[in-house]
């Protein structure tokens, strides 16, 4: 009986990614996708998405705003592991080059109702000035090799120089979760 | 019909009884309630309704008024209390007291809690501000402000009028003196009134020489005054502008001539009179004090004489007094009398005086009015500098802030700064306080246009005493001044700066902005008229309680107040009156800490509320079994590492989940048997597990370290020498880079770690190129010449005419005629792939077959892919078609074929090779078994093609591939350098010094030849750090394996090697799981009966050694291992490179030898790193005495220290218990032949026992003759034995070490996808056992198909 049906918790989330502040960069897209732990399984929606490109608002916000739909369902035995919502956004740079213009992860709200969380967003700096520059001209920036560590927390330690640098930079996020 | 009352006022006789008087009851002093207020016209109306229908007056009052009862409604809305069924309405009723809790605050200085709540109030009154001097000053304001507070003196002193008050007093004493000098009174006696007169007159001297200087001061004031005002006439005559209103009127007023210099004369006489009396009397006085002193100079005198006389008779003596002498003879001044005084001077002095300080007789008086009705100069008419100023003095304003206990509690507005320099505020602040007062400060704040304001000056307000009472209170000025330093650059003189109103810059002045702010404080008044004012009583009383409370803290530190001990002690110093109320809570608490009751732990606990968070009890969370799977997968217990979807509840948890790791923990220590078959090696099993365990746990932590390079993806450092990663050097030049080269090169890919793959996003490639000498069909023998009908081989068909009954007649065939159709067959993870089939013994495939990759456990973290033990199987087959078609009339109108397909032979590569690798690229040696039934090797014909002589040198099959990874796996090689450098930390016995040079050495040789492997120290099996050379010492092999061959070195060379090659392989990075290269020693290795290419190596190296060989370990390069290890032989001409792992042997100019590059040799006694041009063993030269081709570790400079050796003295060799390898044998035999049954589900599986004892009897032969020249002998036999038979098979040959490689070696050859319906099997086992339990197996498997 119990191992024909284990009892499990399902956990919907729907929302979108309304919209970003970055100040210094424009034509952005954003991507999307969860981490959560070994005890969740995702049952229906989508796991991951990529929006469409954005331009800047012409008013004095300069808001990029995507409404992008989240809409996934997890089913779970334990809350350890919470899922997280990971976010990307990429952009062209002077060049054209499409590079990442930050990396930002929030957990999805613990309460039911209607949330609007704001994400500070990030990249990972070059680990030299001259990096820097070549990574500039190339348009090869430093990039993580998924996204999703920045929602773990293994290999942060401080004896590597890896520099993040917040930058002004801002995704609202409006995760409605009902139960 | 209608009635309609009359809305006419009723009159009062008609509502009451007749001849009665309306009552009043509340005139009466009786209480009547408030009636309910009614329109006067429904009232009338209701009463004469009454009154018609109602005769009778009972609706009406003895006031004549409708009876009503009082106004029923409440003034305040309240809402009835809701009952309750369970509590009874008394219970409702019942109120409870509950004592108000009252706020306490923070500051130390409240009032203290026995104080009757109450709020006080003060009244701050700020009625405006003045500025005295201000940086805004015009030179014309700061003499206005000097006149202005002079004037302001004027007037004060002309209020208290000291001069005439001093006069008046004078007169008084005047008159006192004279009426008591005669007065005559017989009762008083003469000496009191001498001495009252005495003290009058001194009093009268005293008043006078006060009265005077009042009356200069006066005049003095009136001058400067006067003085004052005439600059600044000056000032505003010189710069044509008038700043202030400020005007000074002096008004005469005319005094009588007459009388005035009659009382002046009066005055001045009655002054000399006194004075004389005076001098008179001080002339008395020092009469008699000359008379006193000429006495006693007199007498000196004659004492002196008669001293003089005395001493004269010596000399010595003389001059001793001379020296004494002249003081006494100075004092001896004779006294002067006294002169008696003169009037005349005295007179001239008094009016001299007078005439100095005192009004003169007939002048008029002088009083000074300062009036501000002056005109201003408009400002178009001033200069600029002015304009600039005045404007400047509109963008300032003034406000003041209130601070209460030096807190802010409020402010006043900002009022513009007038022009007069006045500020009017005009407010007053009701501060409600709760504490008692301590200061009370304003703070003056300047803001200058829309700027921010700056802190002018702070005043003090005195807290007014508890009389002062608001209304009462007068309007004070206090006084500010700041110390702030102004330069301005318009008329304004600044200020702190010095600044004169003389031309020539003389007589400067230095002014400071300052003022006065008028102000009153006072207590205000309740509104029953009681000030509000706290107690002064309770006042001080809280204020010392709290004082002491502060000492308290201030004496034992914050930190003391939780230290009750501290407390208590200070308790008992600061004789704390522990009767005291207001020390009641602290002597309790004092007490209790004491009595020991609340005790003090004199630990520290860092989470002092786990307790409360402890749900359940210990034991009861031990036994959740959800809890023990959390627990275990967090551990990362191998058996739960990934387990996904912990249940929720217990009861949903099997049992069965922990029943293997439970076992495995009860089988730790218990050897089992039944998978290994052979004790011996189970117990190694067991070993290396733990070892395995131990290795893996103690680098648990460093394997979730991650580097930085393993979460950023970023651009190495550009380097332009450096190739590949040089992106401004290399990438430049690819600018100008064909598109498309004629020779395009391959092209580095991109990494990816490992750590965040799932399944199915790695795949294997696998491309197929070429292979070169694949075994060609024989025609089969004469029997199977009489073809039946039904099942001619395709090949004999066309074959069948030109063949002749002799077996040996290959040659005849023709040219073009298919010899071979050989396919690959690629199987991985058992998923299976093959090539198209092609043609002939030298087949070109060019085929890139994909295979999916799996992880175990779907764990795809570095240590996890490096532990993966799979291999891939790359077999390579005939495919043979057999014309099945029953009846030859059908032959024309349809084909009707079985295609069968034969082994042919194999190449074995593990995948942790490819893993590591990344790639393999080359020709491989394919693994052949010695016997081909129905094959040959046709080496005849391809040296009658003769296109590679070379080749035929060796035999056997190559083929040609090409395998990775999609995408490329970055080989865990950050891993594998963080254990390396933990691995340093671990400690060695070897030499500091050795050390240090082991390390120069690698660093020279890592900076000239990166890609070549130089190895001077490696880590043993304990983890601790060995000079390499200590692993190489002469070792006996098995005297068996000598005996054998006694006379041929050669043979027993081999014979040895091929003992080494049978000791299972087993990668290091494979049971470390890829954390570090141990290396056992040799009796280790034999021990263990696994290890990989080093342990070989050097096992063959030492046997080597003890037979008397000039024998090197080889480290390099080679295919498919990779890094590894070779052992180089010195046979007197020439040299022999060895395979340790297969024992094959290679010379040093053959093409096929899979060492590609040779990094440094090893001795027994020294190093040899390679610093020739090229690394390949083809081109360069093996003498190591050649110092510029070898490099040694221990030359002249570092000699030798002769290490001693970790190896052990001898190797003693067990026999094998031939029974024992006899059942292992049979069970092998037995769980292979149910393997294969179990592989054809579909089909009936027949054994043939015949053929099975014919292939068993067989088998040792091959054992002993190692595979080689038995071919055709056995072929004749088992067609001598099985003619009726299609007979294919052939035997397989491993070393032994698990049961479980052997059923893949057999599952990948594929003998059991045959479906023919009467297909019978074969399958014979031999082991044949080697000393010390090492083992050889063969493996016959035959499939065979009676010919009918």
């Amino acid at each position: 009986m119990a191992a024909a049906s284990p009892t499990v918790f399902l956990l919907m989330v729907n929302g979108q990614v309304e919209s970003a502040q970055f100040p210094e960069y424009d034509d952005l897209y954003c991507k999307y996708c969860f981490v959560y732990g070994q005890d969740w399984a995702p049952t229906a929606g989508l796991e991951e998405g990529i929006s469409q490109i954005t331009s800047k608002s012409q008013d004095v916000r300069q808001a990029l705003v995507w409404n992008f739909p989240i809409d996934v369902t997890f089913k779970s035995t334990n809350p350890y592991g919470w899922p997280q919502i990971v976010l990307s956004v990429y952009g062209p740079d002077v060049f054209g080059n499409d590079v990442v213009r930050g990396y930002g992860a929030v957990h999805v709200p613990f309460s039911p109702g209607r949330h609007k969380r704001t994400i500070p967003m990030f990249v990972p700096e070059s680990t030299s000035k001259l990096q820097k520059f070549t990574s500039w001209f190339t348009g090869r920036r430093p990039e993580y090799t998924d996204p999703k560590v920045v929602a773990q927390g293994e290999g942060r330690e401080g004896n590597h120089p890896e520099a993040e640098i917040p930058k002004a930079a801002w995704v609202c996020l409006c995760p409605n979760q009902p139960g | 019909m209608l009635f309609v009352p009359s809305r006419q006022t009723v009159p009062t006789y008609k509502k009451l009884p007749e001849n009665v008087q309306p009552r009043f009851l509340e005139d009466e002093g009786l209480y009547i309630g408030e009636r309910l207020e009614m329109a006067h016209s429904h009232q009338n109306i209701m009463e004469n309704r009454l009154l018609t229908q109602e005769p009778g007056r009972r609706w009406f009052g003895d006031d004549g008024r409708i009876l009503a009862m009082p106004n029923p409604i409440k003034p305040f809305p309240s809402r009835p209390p809701v009952l309750t069924q369970e509590q009874s309405i008394k219970a409702e009723l019942e109120t409870l007291y509950k004592k108000a809790v009252k706020y306490v605050h923070s500051s130390q200085h409240m009032i203290g809690s026995g104080d009757p709540p109450g709020n006080f109030q003060l009244d701050i009154d700020i009625s405006g501000l003045i500025f005295t001097h201000h940086p805004c000053f015009s030179r014309e304001h700061v003499l206005a402000a000097k006149l202005a507070q002079l004037y302001d003196q004027y007037l004060a002193r002309h209020q208290r009028n000291k001069a005439k008050f001093l006069t008046d007093k004078l007169q008084a004493l005047r008159n006192a003196v004279h009426t008591g000098l005669n007065q005559e009174k017989p009762h008083q006696s003469l000496d009191a009134i001498k001495k009252t007169i005495k003290e009058y007159k001194s009093e009268i001297r005293q008043t006078r020489k006060l009265r005077d200087a009042e009356q200069e001061k006066d005049r003095t004031l009136l001058k400067t005054i006067i003085k004052v005002w005439k600059e600044m006439k000056s000032l505003r005559e010189f710069q044509r502008f008038t700043n202030t209103p400020l005007k000074l009127v002096l008004r005469k007023e005319k005094v009588d001539q007459k009388a005035d210099e009659d009382a002046y004369e009066a005055e001045i006489q009655a002054e000399i009179s006194e004075l004389l009396e005076e001098h008179a009397e001080e002339y008395e006085w020092m009469m008699e004090e000359y008379r006193m002193s000429y006495q006693q100079w007199k007498a000196r005198k004659k004492a002196q004489r008669a001293k003089k006389k005395k001493r004269k008779p010596t000399a010595e003596e003389r001059s001793d007094e001379e020296t004494e002498e002249p003081c006494p003879e100075e004092e001896l001044v004779k006294p002067t009398p006294p002169e008696p005084a003169d009037r005349a001077v005295i007179e001239q002095q008094v009016r001299e005086r007078a005439a100095h300080s005192r009004r003169r007789p007939g002048e008029p008086t002088l009083v000074p009015e300062l009036s501000l009705a002056g005109s201003l100069t408009p400002n178009d008419q001033c200069p600029r500098v002015e304009v600039l100023r005045r404007e400047d003095v509109k963008r300032r304003s003034v406000y003041l802030k209130v601070l209460f206990n030096n807190k802010e509690v409020s402010r006043t507005v900002s009022r513009q700064l007038g022009a007069d320099f006045r500020v009017h505020f005009g407010q007053i602040f009701n501060l409600q306080i709760f504490n008692w007062p301590e200061s009370l400060t304003l703070q003056v704040y300047e803001t200058v246009g829309h700027g921010s304001p700056t802190l002018l000056a702070e005043v003090f307000l005195p807290i007014p005493e508890t009389t002062i009472v608001t209304g009462r209170a007068p309007v004070e000025e206090v006084e500010f001044s700041s110390n702030q330093h102004v330069t301005l650059d318009h008329e304004g003189v600044g200020s702190g700066v010095p600044f004169t109103f003389e031309a020539d810059g003389s007589n400067q002045l230095i002014l400071m902005t300052s003022g006065k702010v008028s102000h009153s404080v006072a207590w205000a008044i309740g509104e029953n008229g009681i000030p509000l004012i706290p107690p002064l009583s309770q006042q001080n009383i809280g204020f010392r309680s709290a004082l002491k409370r502060a000492d308290a803290i201030s004496s034992i530190g914050t930190s003391g107040l939780t230290d009750m001990k501290k407390l208590a002690k200070w308790a008992a110093e600061s004789k704390l009156d522990p009767n005291d109320p207001n020390n009641a809570p602290l002597m309790q608490l004092i007490s209790v800490a004491t009595s020991g009751e609340s005790y003090v732990p004199d630990f520290f606990r860092l989470e002092q509320l786990q307790q409360e968070f402890n749900f359940v009890s210990d034991e009861e969370l031990n036994r959740s079994k959800r809890f023990r799977l959390l627990h275990l997968r967090n551990q990362e217990v191998p058996e739960f590492r990934n387990y996904k979807q912990i249940p929720v509840y217990d009861r949903e948890i099997m049992e069965k989940v922990f029943q293997d790791y439970e076992k495995r923990l009860q089988d730790r220590n218990v050897i089992e048997t039944k998978e290994h078959i052979d004790t011996h090696r189970a117990i190694v099993a067991k070993y290396l597990q733990q070892v395995r365990e131990s290795v893996i746990n103690r680098f648990l932590v460093a394997k979730h370290h991650f580097l930085l390079a393993d979460l950023v993806v970023e651009e190495e450092v550009p380097n332009i020498s450096s190739e590949g990663s040089g992106i401004l050097g290399l990438s430049l030049f690819k600018l100008a880079e064909q598109k498309r080269p004629l020779r395009p090169r391959r092209k580095g890919r991109k990494k990816v770690t490992a750590q965040n793959l799932s399944d199915g996003d790695i795949k294997l490639l696998v491309n197929i190129i070429r292979a070169y000498d694949i075994p060609v069909r024989k025609p089969t023998a004469s029997k199977f010449q009489q073809p039946s009908r039904s099942s001619r081989t395709f090949s004999e068909k066309h074959a069948a005419p030109l063949s002749t009954n002799s077996p040996t007649h290959s040659a005849d065939y023709p040219l073009g005629q298919v010899l071979v159709r050989p396919f690959v067959e690629v199987s991985f993870q058992r998923t299976i792939c093959h090539t198209t089939t092609a043609e002939g013994p030298n087949p070109s495939w060019n085929e890139e077959l994909e295979l999916p990759f799996r992880a175990p456990n779907g764990d795809y973290s570095t240590a996890s892919l490096q532990s993966v033990k799979d291999d891939v199987f790359i077999n390579i087959f005939d495919e043979v078609l057999y014309d099945v078609l029953e009846d030859d009339r059908e032959r024309g109108s349809g084909i009707h074929t079985r295609i069968e397909r034969h082994w042919l032979g194999c190449v074995k590569i593990p995948f942790s090779t490819i893993y590591f690798q990344a790639r393999i690229d080359g020709t491989f040696k394919i693994d052949i078994p010695p016997v081909l039934l129905g094959y040959s090797k046709e080496r005849n014909m391809i040296l009658e093609r003769g296109f590679d002589s070379v080749r035929s040198l060796s035999e056997g099959s190559y083929i040609t591939l090409f395998i990775t990874i999609e995408p490329q796996l970055v080989p865990g090689q950050s891993v594998r350098e963080k254990m390396n450098d933990m691995l340093k930390k671990f400690d060695s016995q070897e030499d500091e010094k050795l050390l240090q040079a082991t390390e120069k050495f690698q660093a020279e040789c890592a900076l000239k030849f990166p890609n070549r492997q130089c190895l001077t120290t490696v880590i043993d099996i304990s983890g601790k750090t060995v000079f390499i050379t200590r692993y190489l010492k002469p070792l006996n092999p098995p005297q068996e394996l000598l005996d054998v061959y006694p006379n041929n070195p050669q043979a027993t060379a081999e014979l040895v090697a091929r003992y080494v090659s049978l000791i299972p392989f087993l990668p290091d990075s494979v049971s470390f799981a890829g954390i570090c290269d141990l290396w056992s020693t040799s009796d280790q290795f034999l021990d263990l009966l696994a290890g990989d290419e080093e342990e070989h190596a050097v096992l063959l190296c030492n046997y080597f050694l003890s037979l008397g060989k000039k024998v090197w370990l080889v480290m390099g390069n080679a295919i498919p291992e990779g890094s590894t290890a070779y052992v180089l032989t010195w046979e007197q001409t020439h040299y022999l490179i060895w395979n340790p792992c297969s024992g094959h042997f290679y010379g040093q100019f053959d093409t096929f030898c899979p060492l590609k590059s040779v990094g440094c040799l090893i001795g027994p006694d020294n190093i040899w790193l390679n610093i020739q041009q090229y690394d390949s063993p083809l081109r360069i030269n093996f003498d190591v005495t050649k110092p510029k081709l070898w490099k040694p570790f221990f030359s002249r400079s570092l000699p030798y220290p002769g290490l001693s050796s970790v190896q052990p003295e001898e190797l003693i060799y067990q026999h094998t218990d031939k029974a024992a390898a006899a059942e292992l044998q049979d069970r092998i035999e037995k769980i292979l032949k149910e393997k294969i049954m179990d592989w054809r589900p579909r089909h009936l599986t027949r054994w043939n026992r015949y053929c099975t004892s014919t292939l068993r009897h067989f088998l040792p032969l091959l054992e002993r003759s190692q595979g080689e020249d038995v071919e055709d002998d056995h072929r004749a036999e088992l067609l001598k034995q099985l003619g009726d038979y299609r007979f294919s098979g052939f035997p397989l040959h491993m070393p032994y070490s698990e049961v479980k490689p052997l059923i893949d070696a057999v599952y990948s050859t594929g003998v059991h996808n045959i479906d023919v319906p009467n297909v019978e099997f074969a399958l014979a086992v031999y082991i044949h056992p080697y000393p010390k339990n090492v083992l050889s197996v063969w493996i016959y498997v035959a499939s065979l198909i009676r010919n009918r």
